[in-house]
């Protein structure tokens, strides 16, 4: 920045005004991609796992889950690659990044400690995505995820107090509204300028 | 029409305006994070941040984070109110038709 007594156009204080305050906005260009990623992933997923244990006499359904561990693998292939190309990264952007490696970190675990009875995963996930997605809402002021978020937890009450012939659906029910409609509204509204 | 005097002395100056731009959009900034967002040297920074504390327009905070001390900055109300008056001027003098 130049000598502050240095005078001033118009057109310069306005560029300078555009130009800090996108320094601190928050950068949501890769937003709709994850969520939309990982709601069409995660639904198909649970989907598949329910389809197959009611209607086959597959031994292992959850098997299909193993179809995260490459999904990681794609999501932060392209965070990385897209983050690279970012002129601006805010504080904020650096939170709500490491909000979601927080979930990750914490699913790994929980997957880990919940091996044996993983039947009952489906209310913890729900609670721990549940935050993230709050959170991330809360740092992007996109009240769809909020709300997601919190159909979330409802789901998770739903998933432990039904029984198992309901619960498993509340995971494809919840990525439907958690993140695929807060997905597909925040692409719509990024595509039209209006976030 | 809003005259080019009108701006607000306080603000209409590349650095002062620059960081009240970047404090408008956080809750609030480390003196290390504005100069590198400025690209302002230490010593005419703090000079700025003085005028803009005597002018009620930022709080400023002085702590110590492992030993080392640390600036922190934060728009007050008043800063808020009279940034959305030089905006609002800069808007009239620049858009004169639209008045």
């Amino acid at each position: 920045m130049e000598n502050e007594e240095k005078l001033m156009t118009g057109e310069e204080s306005l560029k300078i005004i555009t130009d800090m305050i996108n320094k601190t906005k928050v950068n949501i260009s890769q937003g709709s991609f994850h969520l939309l990623f990982w709601g069409w992933l995660i639904f198909f997923c649970s989907l598949a796992e329910y389809l197959l244990w009611k209607l086959t006499d597959y031994a292992t359904p959850w098997l299909v889950w193993l179809l995260v561990i490459p999904g990681v693998f794609v999501s932060l292939i392209y965070g990385f690659v897209k983050g690279r190309k970012e002129v601006v990264y805010t504080y904020a952007t650096s939170i709500y990044i490491w909000t979601w490696m927080a979930f990750l970190f914490a699913a790994i675990v929980l997957f880990i400690v919940v091996w044996e009875n993983m039947q009952f995963v489906a209310p913890f996930i729900l609670i721990l995505a549940a935050m993230a997605s709050f959170i991330s809402g809360i740092i992007i002021k996109f009240r769809p995820l909020i709300i997601g978020a919190i159909t979330f937890w409802i789901f998770a009450l739903v998933a432990h107090f039904t029984g198992p012939s309901i619960s498993p659906l509340t995971v494809p029910a919840a990525m439907l509204t958690g993140y695929l409609i807060p997905g597909y509204i925040l692409k719509y509204r990024k595509n039209h300028g209006s976030i | 029409m809003a005259q080019f005097k009108d701006l607000d002395p306080v603000l209409h100056s590349q650095l002062r305006l620059a960081i009240m731009s970047l404090l408008i959009g956080v809750e609030m900034a480390e003196f290390t994070y504005l100069k590198d967002q400025t690209g302002a040297t230490s010593g005419n920074l703090s000079i700025q941040i003085t005028k803009l504390k005597e002018a009620g327009y930022i709080e400023v905070t002085k702590k110590f984070r492992n030993n080392y001390p640390l600036t922190l900055c934060r728009i007050t109300p008043r800063g808020k109110q009279k940034f959305t008056e030089y905006v609002k001027a800069l808007k009239d003098y620049l858009n004169p038709e639209k008045q």
